[in-house]
């Protein structure tokens, strides 16, 4: 069966600090894949081994049916491309230069980009509906549109698999949909399994195939958004009360946050 | 028939001598003070001094007019001030050298880099080092810059006239016992006194003073506390300041009427160049030291 | 529709080709400016070879001036790359060639050299060099425990480790009394007039590969200013680069500084400078700031010699003087 990522037995400690323990998940090809979870749950680390940042100390990655060592490093940056969540970017490129670097990985020692990289790097900024400014400073863009120009870029490197962390953290709500719905369009029409760490529960329910649930290290849960957002699972997760219901928007779970003051006694 | 043979051979080495010379009579090979061996030539017409005080040494030979470039400290004689100017003695214009054509350069161990002494050389162009250390090392320079400029009587002269008046001193100074304590102050802020291996030291010696300063450090810090603690009896101070800041250091000093110099008005200002440059000055600076710590011996005299 | 920018090779063709020009002008400019003054036409004649008359004109140019506007260039162009390496790899747009501690290491060397009374060269020269890359050594193991915040570890070593050499530079100069201060204070401001020809040759012959191995890490350059992890997924070899660069640049700039000193603000101002102008495509800039940062230094090593009627200006003083307004000017503008 042909996977786009197949963890087996994934752990992970910095120091004494077990923070991935025995986590086993599979992404099929062509997935919106999310995993959410609380803060401290393990959902960064689990993007670094994923992107190849960070080498688990146990267990076994693998990458469309390879494992992860196999793959030298510019291949693998042609496989998965991994878009960061925010970034302080000190020096002045502009947005073409800066979506131009995603063709790094199939360019020689120098770099030297030729016609059809360019073109490629404009493809990336029409689907991404920046060519009006393409030629702006990075430091002249607002955090969605610097978001946008990331994901530009992550297309450009052609992979199979994109990565993102919390790329719709710190954004306005506008842009939230039309982050969701880019990697949406990028999964139907460019045929990429989309992997996304979350922490918006409610928007991972509206867009996911599948869900993976963290929580101290470990997979709670994982499957269907129906299956892994019930208000045990979430609570067990979060630790706090929550409200599931159906969404009057569609066939999917809606999660209500249940503060102190509207709790009956049931 | 023998005398023919003598006379042959006799010949033969006239003529072979004849050669010799004549091959090697625009040069000849010196040791200079560094016991390097330099080819100088044999009568230096293009002369660039390398130091204020082998200026000095030149003028006082009467070859002033073979010097074509000084550095820029060189006032001393009045003449050499209007010689062309190749840099201070610690940064040299090499370019400015070269452009003079010396055929022989006198540096200086003290203070000339020895980077642009190799540099002259490379471009060969001669440099004879010396290193005067001491009267008697002075004295030795004067000898030896006399050689190369083929002034020697001159220069035996001008030594000869120096230990004269050397000596004139020394017997002066042995007329009495008592050494009076001296500070020397070659430095305002902060304060700085010489040490033994100065020239300052060797001439306070001489004219029968204690350096309140000797010992092993060249040019030693002092506070003020200090300088009281030793109690001078004489201070002289040597400073390049203008005449306005001399008035406000004996001022600094007169605030301590308890110092022997203080109370009795022995505080000195003079020219520095009398005491700290290696030239036949040295001896004016050593006159006028002893009028300064012994003038009870020239009472009656004038 | 975008239009795109000329493809990058025919921009650097281009770039590279006017400053070597500028370059190639104002060495010839150095040739012809000095303490003896001739005509440019005397100067363009004894070059090639038509002035056969004044054999101290020809020693002048090729034996004193020649050696010195190299060594200017090369000085410009090592300071220069220097600091475009360490902006990009510690990230930090306030770092200078000198800030991993190479400055207070190299002085001390030096400094001990003069005071032990060796000659500039080699034996100041080789203390000043052994004193920077024992200092780089030592801020390398300071910092090679802490994980996290690395770049921020490295600098904060060698600003702490430059601040404390400081300190030990002070103290030898309040007790040095004699001539050899001298000799500290110019080394210490930058000197550019003592190097002949071979010496010359020999700083070519280390700084050339140099500049070499930077241009072509100059890709990996631009990657990394995204952040190390950033750059591994596209692909870098994050280790390997860093070390590369921090090793050749920190060996160029130690190299540099053990022949001419302390010259400042060359390495903060360039990059900056050719970056306003040019873009931050490193793979620009590198070759940019060879030939301009050459250009620049030999520019201020002509000012520092013919400006003031006895002596001349310390290096790194010029530097500093056209620097400083130049680059508040450009920033001015671009800000517009």
């Amino acid at each position: 069966m042909n996977t786009a990522i197949n963890a087996k037995n994934l752990s992970h400690s910095f120091g004494e600090d077990l923070v991935l323990d025995n986590i086993s998940f599979q992404v099929p090809l062509k997935d919106f894949f999310i995993v959410i979870g609380p803060n401290g749950s393990g959902k960064t680390t689990l993007m670094k081994i994923i992107s190849g940042i960070l080498k688990p100390q146990k267990g076994r990655l693998e990458i469309l049916n390879r494992t992860i060592d196999q793959y030298q490093r510019k291949a693998l940056a042609r496989t998965i491309a991994f878009v960061p969540q925010m970034l302080a970017v000190d020096f002045p490129f502009t947005v073409f230069e800066m979506v131009l670097m995603g063709r790094s990985p199939y360019l020689g020692i120098l770099g030297l980009e030729a016609e059809k990289d360019m073109e490629i790097a404009r493809q990336a900024i029409a689907f991404t509906g920046m060519e009006n400014l393409a030629h702006r400073k990075l430091d002249q863009l607002s955090g969605g549109e610097q978001q946008r120009v990331f994901i530009a870029r992550a297309i450009c490197q052609e992979p199979d698999v994109i990565l993102l962390d919390e790329p719709t953290a710190s954004l306005d709500l506008a842009y939230q949909v039309r982050i969701m719905d880019l990697m949406e369009r990028l999964k139907n029409e460019k045929d990429i399994t989309i992997v996304m760490v979350s922490h918006d529960v409610n928007l991972a329910a509206m867009y996911a195939d599948h869900l993976l649930l963290l929580h101290n290290g470990q997979v709670l849960c994982q499957g269907l958004p129906d299956e892994v957002l019930t208000y045990k699972t979430l609570e067990e997760a979060y630790g706090c009360t929550l409200l599931v219901d159906e969404s009057p928007l569609g066939n999917f779970p809606r999660v209500t946050l249940v503060p102190k003051k509207y709790m009956n006694k049931e | 028939m023998i005398k023919l043979q003598y006379i042959t051979i006799a010949f033969t080495i006239a003529i072979l001598l004849f050669v010799f010379i004549i091959t090697s009579s625009d040069a000849k090979t010196a040791i200079d003070q560094l016991g390097r061996h330099v080819t100088v030539p044999e009568n230096p017409e293009r002369i660039v001094s390398l130091a204020p005080s082998i200026t000095e040494i030149v003028f006082a030979l009467d070859q002033g007019y073979r010097l074509k470039g000084v550095t820029t400290y060189s006032d001393f004689p009045s003449e050499a001030d209007k010689l062309p100017k190749v840099g201070s003695y610690v940064q040299l214009d090499l370019e400015k050298i070269v452009a003079l054509k010396p055929d022989l350069c006198i540096a200086i161990k003290d203070g000339n880099p020895i980077a642009v002494a190799r540099r002259l050389e490379s471009l060969k162009i001669p440099v004879y080092a010396v290193n005067p250390r001491n009267l008697e090392t002075v004295m030795q320079t004067v000898q030896e810059i006399g050689g190369l400029l083929n002034v020697e009587e001159k220069a035996d002269k001008l030594v000869q006239s120096m230990n004269h008046r050397i000596q004139k001193v020394k017997s002066l100074v042995a007329k009495t016992a008592y050494r009076p304590r001296v500070f020397f102050q070659i430095g305002v802020s902060p304060i700085v006194s010489v040490g033994t291996h100065t020239f300052s030291h060797e001439l306070i010696v001489l004219a029968g003073g204690k350096n309140v300063a000797q010992g092993p450090i060249a040019y030693p810090r002092y506070s003020i506390e200090q300088v009281l603690a030793l109690s001078p009896e004489v201070i002289i101070i040597t400073s390049m300041a203008r005449a306005a800041v001399f008035k406000q250091i004996k001022d600094e000093w007169n605030r301590w009427p308890n110092m022997p110099a203080v109370r009795n008005h022995r505080i000195f200002v003079e020219d520095s160049n009398l005491f700290d440059r290696p030239t036949p000055r040295l001896v004016d600076g050593l006159e006028l030291m002893v009028r300064l710590i012994h003038p009870e011996l020239f009472e009656g005299t004038q | 529709m975008i239009t795109a920018k000329p493809v990058l090779l025919k921009r650097l063709m281009i770039i590279t080709f006017l400053l070597l020009m500028a370059l190639m002008a104002v060495m010839f400019l150095g040739l012809s400016l000095g303490p003896t003054h001739s005509s440019m036409r005397t100067v363009l004649q004894t070059i090639f070879g038509t002035y056969a008359s004044d054999a101290m004109l020809h020693t002048i140019i090729w034996q004193i001036r020649l050696p010195r506007v190299l060594l200017s260039a090369l000085v410009g162009a090592a300071l220069s790359v220097g600091g475009l390496v360490f902006q990009a790899l510690l990230r930090n747009p306030l770092a200078e060639p000198y800030i991993l501690g190479i400055s207070g290491g190299a002085a001390i060397g030096a400094i001990i050299g003069i005071l032990m009374g060796f000659s500039r060269f080699p034996g100041v020269s080789l203390t000043a060099f052994i004193g920077s890359i024992a200092t780089l050594i030592l801020i390398l193991a300071m910092s090679s425990g802490q994980t996290i915040l690395k770049k921020d570890a490295l600098l904060l070593s060698g600003v702490m480790v430059n601040a404390f050499c400081a300190a030990v530079i002070m103290f030898l100069i309040s007790m040095t009394q004699d001539s050899r201060l001298h000799n500290i204070i110019f080394w210490l401001m930058g000197d550019l007039s003592l190097g002949d020809m071979r010496q010359v040759g020999i700083l070519a012959a280390i700084l050339l590969p140099c500049f070499f191995l930077v241009f072509w890490l100059s890709n990996p350059m631009n990657l990394l200013l995204m952040g190390k992890e950033l750059a591994q997924t596209m692909g870098v070899n994050i280790k390997l680069v860093t070390v590369t660069l921090l090793v050749a640049t920190s060996f160029m700039v130690s190299a540099t500084v053990s022949y001419c000193g302390l010259v400042g603000f060359v390495g903060l101002v360039m990059p900056h400078l050719l970056r306003l102008v040019f873009g931050p495509d490193h793979r620009v800039l590198v070759p940019a700031c060879v030939l301009g940062g050459g250009t620049y230094m030999v520019v201020c090593d002509i000012l520092a010699r013919t400006l003031p009627k006895q002596g001349e200006i310390p290096a790194g003083v010029i530097t500093a003087m056209i620097g400083a307004p130049l680059f508040i000017y450009l920033l001015k503008r671009s800000a517009k």
